[in-house]
């Protein structure tokens, strides 16, 4: 296809091309000017900041402008990984939030689609799904809020159960070490109802005779679950977990600043990359924090990249994007 | 062995039962558990803790609340709103027609248009470029366009909706284009009615999205009288006294000391009260949303 039409430009291969490219344009100009507002969107809040990127190599100032700025080099990035910043702190957290986040992201709405399937009663299916669904719909404000009410020190429902024990009470606002397991759990709460869902569509698709087969073979319902269930539900799993890593250097900023917002005691222990670029802008100046965006950016480029490359050799052909 | 076997099944099935029971109570119990508190006494909130059912039921801290910062409520309310059906509408004409004309398998250049599209998702400049450019150039800090035209496009409900488009037989669209009709008129006239499902999905996502949004209002909004509902919430969390510096308290209230904890939970309430009211309508089209973005075409 591609060489028979390099071949029907022969005459000037750039003549002919812009020919086409105007005749296309004009048969189709209804459905090109339907793309241009969504274009444009785009080019305003995603293309053209690309140029700002620049400020990442230089020690910007305001007086001269993102170009006018002395040029500084790798500067920033060596800052960002010197022992004085907080570098590698922020990157770890990013890891691990996430690695661990995705492990969750794993075991529990796979668990539940798969217990999900073998209830009967119509009813509590409604039910329990609506009240799993739920927190999907709850903004992280709201996520905060909740979090708050259990862990609250003189009021919160954890440490009234544990008066209640008769056990010693935990200042959980002071203590940062708990935080990042709070807000793995807390992205599980909000998001296992939602990613059952994929996997339950999953489900749906299953061939009912292998099922039958196996029942007819004397299989009990835990190895139909174990030999049958689950090796089908790889497949999407796999794709979901690449995508997930793909977007491992990517932290949730509405999550953690929802949840812990301003709180200076516990956001050291839970910066993630995306709030530190939030917290040094307004701190240690944009050429900096821009270099950090720049850095994420770049890794998560790396990881995607690699993460489409893995599901395409997986998934006969067929990447992510 | 037999009865062996079905034991074990029905184990199987109680353990699901259990599962899916607990896992569905812990999602509702932080929803009831806020819903009491805002109920309760600030008295007894401060003596017992928090609880799941209310302690000496009162409806204060709401009373509390209205009259010492209702104004302010309702404009972020007002503001949450204009936000949510602006912004809901434009994604809605913008995201539906780039998808409509990417589901055209005669358009030329349609793999380039996506990948436009799909290059966004993958690299951004990162959020200094980014804000430099909305406030420098666009005049975004402190502009209610700020909350809206950020979010306006969004790429994966673009590919969801150009999922539902691309199912719709092309002869239709030929036997259409016969009679005359142009592709804007075909996307009116027989796209969209034929993807009504499409356009509620993607909608309420988008609105869900606006209702949800706080950040842009981080970012960008000072003006008190510009912050969405969600925002405010955010300044009462982080602050409980900004509830009591509205205007001067009146009547009923005036005499009540601030109720720092049933406060928190009752503007949450206030907050997800739509949500809450609207969830039984639109929780199926999230659910069919989700599996058709899951079933990649």
């Amino acid at each position: 296809m591609k060489s028979k039409k390099i071949q029907n430009g022969a005459p000037g291969p750039l003549g002919g091309r812009r020919k086409e490219f105007i005749r296309e344009m004009k048969r189709n100009k209804g459905l090109y000017l339907m793309c241009v507002p969504a274009l444009v969107v785009l080019v305003m809040f995603c293309y053209i900041p690309f140029a700002g990127t620049w400020m990442a190599f230089t020690d910007f100032n305001v007086v001269d402008g993102i170009f006018g700025s002395k040029f500084v080099g790798l500067d920033n990035f060596k800052y960002f990984f010197s022992k004085s910043s907080m570098g590698w702190r922020v990157t770890y957290n990013t890891l691990f939030i996430n690695f661990f986040g995705i492990i969750l992201g794993l075991i529990v709405p796979i668990s539940i689609a798969v217990f999900f399937n073998e209830v009967r009663s119509k009813i509590f299916k409604k039910l329990t799904q609506s009240f799993m669904f739920f927190p999907y719909f709850l903004s992280w404000v709201v996520v905060g809020a909740i979090i708050y009410g259990f862990f609250s020190t003189d009021v919160g429902v954890i440490n009234n159960m544990l008066r209640s024990m008769g056990l010693e009470t935990v200042k959980w606002y002071a203590e940062p070490k708990y935080w990042k397991g709070i807000i793995i759990i807390a992205s599980m709460w909000k998001w296992s109802g939602y990613s059952s869902i994929i996997y339950m569509a999953a489900m749906a698709n299953f061939d009912g005779s292998l099922y039958e087969a196996a029942e007819v073979d004397g299989a009990s319902k835990l190895q139909r679950i174990l030999y049958l269930t689950v090796p089908m539900l790889k497949p999407t799993a796999v794709v979901l977990t690449l995508m997930s890593i793909g977007r491992i250097f990517y932290g949730d900023f509405g999550m953690i600043y929802g949840i812990v917002g301003n709180n200076p005691v516990l956001i050291d222990a839970v910066t993630v990359i995306d709030t530190y670029v939030y917290q040094t802008m307004r701190t240690l100046g944009f050429s900096y924090a821009t270099a950090i965006g720049l850095f994420q950016s770049v890794m998560g480029l790396i990881l995607v990249t690699v993460a489409n490359r893995m599901a395409k050799k997986y998934n006969d052909g067929e990447g992510l994007f | 062995m037999r009865k062996s076997k079905l034991f074990s099944d029905h184990l199987v099935t109680w353990f699901a039962y259990l599962f899916i029971g607990l896992f569905g109570l812990l999602c509702l119990y932080p929803l009831v558990l806020t819903l009491s508190v805002s109920l309760s006494s600030e008295h007894e909130i401060v003596m017992h803790g928090y609880s799941a059912l209310p302690q000496k039921f009162t409806l204060n801290t709401y009373i509390y609340i209205f009259a010492n910062s209702g104004m302010r409520i309702l404009k972020s309310y007002g503001v949450t709103i204009f936000v949510t059906a602006a912004g809901t509408i434009g994604a809605m004409i913008i995201t539906s027609m780039i998808a409509f004309a990417l589901s055209i398998q005669s358009l030329k250049y349609r793999n380039i248009i996506a990948f436009l599209c799909n290059f966004t998702i993958v690299f951004s400049a990162g959020l200094i470029p980014w804000y430099v450019v909305c406030v420098n150039y666009y005049g975004l800090k402190n502009s209610i366009l700020a909350l809206i035209l950020p979010s306006v496009f969004s790429v994966w409900n673009m590919f969801l909706m150009r999922t539902y488009f691309s199912s719709i037989s092309p002869s239709l669209y030929e036997a259409a284009k016969i009679d005359g009709a142009s592709y804007l008129l075909i996307y009116w006239r027989i796209a969209i009615p034929l993807s009504k499902t499409a356009v509620l999905t993607v909608g309420l996502m988008y609105a869900l999205q606006y209702w949800n949004d706080w950040w842009n209002a981080l970012i960008f909004i000072n003006n008190k009288d510009l912050f969405p509902l969600q925002y405010y919430l955010y300044t009462i969390l982080s602050n409980v006294n900004a509830i009591s510096s509205g205007r001067v308290p009146s009547g009923a209230a005036a005499g009540i000391a601030l109720p720092s904890e049933t406060v928190k939970m009752a503007v949450t309430v206030i907050t997800i009260g739509p949500i809450i009211f609207l969830y039984p309508f639109v929780q199926k089209y999230f659910v069919q949303g989700i599996m058709t973005g899951a079933v990649k075409e």
